[in-house]
């Protein structure tokens, strides 16, 4: 019998990182379910070509990064592919499969490819999987996701931006005037085959009134996800149950979903307090309510902004990356003017990566909370505070283009640039 | 996961349940003569020279203390044999013969009620100098250091908490030896003139309360009481302990004293009577043998010296020996793994823990935060890990992160998700820490 001398401690936790991202997916099963039913084919054709597309990515990265040591003697090309798959791990096909359903789910159901004329149009509604050119756009973003924002960087645990919002922006600021988002819900349960094209319009931009666009969906249809959107963040009861389940099995840190959750909440609920005041028919809460339905704000919160690799370390610094990107999520939201940067969630994800090694910077970075730690969580919102107070409070030419401003003025722009019509950015 | 580790899983209640199984004495006892704290030692004998229980047969040095090297048992010296140490390290062992009569040295004489109870501080500092008596929890500390101080006692701690999973040898004493325990802990509060002594204990050893609560009515007014502490790990770290016991907050890189605070451990309280009351040396203690590598596992009451072979045959030997064993002495946590399972039970043994080899896949760091949470001390064992991966290493930054302060609890190399060994980073960034 063999006895090995080892370093303590001789025991282990029972969890790992396969365990962790087996987690993630079971999160993502009800966003995805969701998905599959409402989107049927469309959804299918999105996850599997994004999820294939970083998979095959990876595994070729670990082919590169695992070759044959030069050792002078010849190998065939059998036995240098044997080597680097022995370095393929269980995690190597998890991980990227994590980042590809979520940005898989962030991509529209159906891409506009033919020109009519005056605009672009769905090639054929009734079966998206012929459309050639989505797998380009979706393979092209889950590319330059998984490659530049995360293999470059070593792989996983080394990269400093979220893949899935990096492929996802990279795709949207490419391809965006072709995304099409329509209401796949109201057709499923209409028993409307494929998809209504009429119904598809550019995300955000001015084909909807202001009085469309708020009035025609109730908060419980932002809720239940009766609404256009894009796949995956259209169904806020989906996302809740992902949520309740990560939190349950700790897979997600709360603190930072729960500061973004506060302080969007917060901030935004002064900012309907303001638009109330100048529009009494729109009220406070409503305001609240709808921002933080619309859009991609929970799914953000819940599954993009939670990655451990991209968020900071310590407590103190996960509270204050939360309060981060909500304040910027608002800053974006009340005072983004172009249609690109409306929705405001996946800039701000990218910019609270960024801030992450800073909020790990060894100097100031503490396990504790301490006095320095709370006046910056205090300091970040009530900064976006100010702004927001400078910005409405004065009569300010807001609103997204396209939107007759003339009527309404500020008030009325800022409501019809609720980006309840999906789009992540 | 992303969690505080607080409570590591264990078997203490089923092990503890199982009474102390008192054994032979082998036929031949080994004494270490150097170990960890002390680097040279004499031995006073001849080869052939006949000893006696608790005779003084040898002489540790350290840099500033000496430490007695007594015998555990009366038979013939034979000659020093090398073995493993606790501590890791291939030393001399005196090897005695034994002539199973377990003859007393003549200096071991009971000290009579009216001498202990002239005895001062400073007095028991000495008794407990010359029978080498050191914290027999594990830390080897010697004892009578903790006596010299001149900083008034308010509150004695006695540590019998055992945070180490699997561990039971405390559990066991403290439900076995109840009045040795209190005749200990009445001269350390003789000592050091305080009335409060509390005895903590983990929370969910309901049986050690109930046994308590029946025999300290026996002792009315004796100022001693049980107080339950939490079941996480490290509880048993004295900083966690005094706070949990007495709400003070000791600062890391202070001494208890400061505070009015006395910690001793359970089994070097019952040594403490022993040195006083009986003159004797620390000849027998309670060892744990566990793990899944032994047949049954067994708590044991052994003589110190006995070779640890011998108490794993006592337990049926080890469990599927075509499996790669690590053996343990100490906890799982913090003990020490040694090459061979040629070593000797010294005082300071708590348990024998023979685990079958698992080895753990290493996947990058993906940043979970598991180890800042849980660190005892708020360190950051990731951040602290990656400026040793630096090269060079940044020795301003290793030193900003502070690793000097790590306990070496291993908590983060146990909750990593990576199954990074976490603790190795901080052990060598102790070691560039520490350079100019």
């Amino acid at each position: 019998m063999d006895i090995i001398k080892e370093a303590s401690p001789h025991i282990r936790r029972r969890d790992t990182v396969d365990r962790m991202m087996v987690d993630l997916i079971i999160g993502l099963s009800p966003v995805i379910l969701f998905a599959f039913v409402v989107y049927q084919l469309a959804a299918v054709r999105n996850l599997f070509v994004s999820v294939g597309t970083m998979v095959l990515a990876e595994f070729i990265y670990v082919l590169i990064v695992n070759r044959l040591p030069k050792d002078g003697a010849k190998h065939s090309l059998g036995e240098k592919f044997k080597y680097g798959c022995s370095h393929y791990r269980l995690s190597n096909f998890l991980v990227p499969t994590v980042s590809g359903l979520i940005y898989g789910l962030i991509t529209p159901a159906c891409f506009a490819s033919v020109w009519n004329g005056s605009s672009w149009v769905i090639a054929n509604p009734y079966n998206p999987l012929t459309d050639g050119y989505a797998y380009f756009v979706l393979i092209a973003g889950a590319l330059f996701g998984l490659v530049i924002a995360k293999l470059v960087f070593g792989g996983t645990g080394h990269n400093i931006f979220n893949p899935a919002a990096v492929g996802f922006i990279f795709a949207k600021e490419c391809f965006g005037s072709r995304y099409r988002v329509a209401n796949y819900f109201a057709n499923y349960f209409n028993n409307i085959t494929g998809v209504d094209a009429t119904t598809g319009s550019t995300f955000l931009s001015g084909s909807f009134s202001s009085s469309a666009s708020y009035a025609n969906y109730s908060l419980l249809d932002l809720f239940l996800g009766v609404t256009p959107g894009l796949m995956g963040e259209v169904c806020k009861v989906a996302i809740l149950l992902g949520l309740v389940y990560l939190l349950l099995r700790r897979t997600i840190d709360w603190r930072v979903t729960l500061s973004f959750l506060g302080t969007f909440v917060f901030l935004m609920f002064f900012a309907g307090l303001i638009v109330n005041s100048k529009d009494a028919s729109i009220g406070a809460f409503d305001f609240v309510g709808y921002q933080l339905l619309s859009g991609g704000v929970l799914f953000g919160a819940v599954y993009m902004i939670t990655d451990p690799v991209t968020s900071p370390i310590t407590s103190p610094s996960r509270v204050l990356y939360g309060i981060l990107i909500a304040s910027s999520t608002v800053l974006i939201r009340l005072l983004g003017r172009s249609d690109y940067v409306k929705e405001g969630m996946c800039f701000s994800i990218l910019i609270g990566n960024m801030a992450s090694p800073v909020l790990d910077y060894y100097k100031w970075s503490s396990s504790k909370f301490t006095v320095k730690n709370l006046l910056s969580m205090a300091a970040i919102p009530l900064l976006a505070l100010l702004v927001i107070l400078w910005a409405l409070g004065v009569s300010l030419p807001l609103g997204s283009s396209g939107i007759d401003n003339s009527a309404g003025g500020t008030t009325a722009a800022l409501v019809a640039g609720l980006p309840i019509l999906g789009g992540w950015i | 996961m992303i969690l505080k580790t607080r409570a590591i899983k264990d078997n203490k209640l089923q092990l503890g349940e199982i009474p102390t199984e008192k054994i032979d004495v082998p036929a031949f006892l080994f004494i270490a003569t150097n170990n960890a704290r002390c680097a040279t030692a004499e031995v006073y004998l001849q080869p052939g020279a006949h000893v006696n229980l608790g005779q003084r047969i040898g002489m540790r040095h350290a840099s500033f203390f000496d430490q007695p090297i007594h015998a555990t048992a009366s038979g013939t010296f034979v000659g020093l044999e090398k073995h493993y140490h606790r501590s890791g390290k291939i030393v001399d062992f005196i090897k005695i013969q034994n002539d199973f009569q377990d003859t007393l040295d003549p200096s071991i004489v009971d000290r009579t009620e009216e001498e202990i109870a002239k005895l001062t501080r400073a007095d028991m500092s000495e008794i407990l100098k010359d029978d080498s008596l050191v914290g027999l929890g594990g830390s080897s500390f010697p004892t009578y250091v903790k006596f010299q101080t001149d900083r008034p006692i308010k509150t004695l701690l006695l540590n019998g908490i055992e945070c180490e999973p699997f561990i039971t040898a405390d559990q066991r004493l403290l439900l076995e030896d109840p009045a040795d325990l209190i005749a200990g802990i009445q001269l350390l509060q003789q000592a050091f003139g305080c009335h409060d002594a509390r005895i903590c204990v983990k929370k969910k050893h309901r049986e050690i309360f109930d046994l308590y609560a029946k025999v300290l009515s026996a002792y009315p007014n004796s100022g001693i009481t049980i107080v339950p502490v939490g079941n996480f790990y490290p509880q048993g770290w004295e900083i966690a302990m005094i706070q949990s016991a007495t709400g003070i907050l000791v600062p890391v890189g202070h001494l208890p004293s400061e505070y009015g605070i006395a910690n001793f451990n359970v089994s070097t309280t019952v040594g403490i009577y022993l040195a006083v009351k009986h003159r004797m040396p620390v000849y027998e203690r309670y060892v744990s043998v566990c793990g899944n590598g032994v047949m049954s596992p067994k708590n044991f009451s052994v003589r110190v010296g006995t070779p640890v072979k011998y108490l794993i045959d006592k337990c049926g030997g080890y469990k599927d020996p075509e499996i790669p064993k690590v053996f343990i002495l100490g906890g799982p946590m913090m003990g020490a793994s040694l090459p061979s399972d040629d070593c000797i039970i010294t005082k300071t043994v708590t348990s024998i823990i023979v685990m079958n080899e698992r080895t753990y896949l290493e996947e990058p760091c993906i940043r979970c935060g598991s180890c800042v949470f849980s660190c005892p001390v708020g360190l950051q064992p990731v951040q602290i890990m990656n400026a040793m991966r630096q090269t060079p290493v940044d020795k301003s930054k290793v030193k900003a992160l502070n690793p000097l302060i790590c306990i070496e609890c291993g908590l983060c190399t146990y909750c990593c998700t990576s199954k990074i060994p976490l603790l190795e980073y901080v052990r060598r960034a102790k070691i560039v820490a520490k350079l100019p």
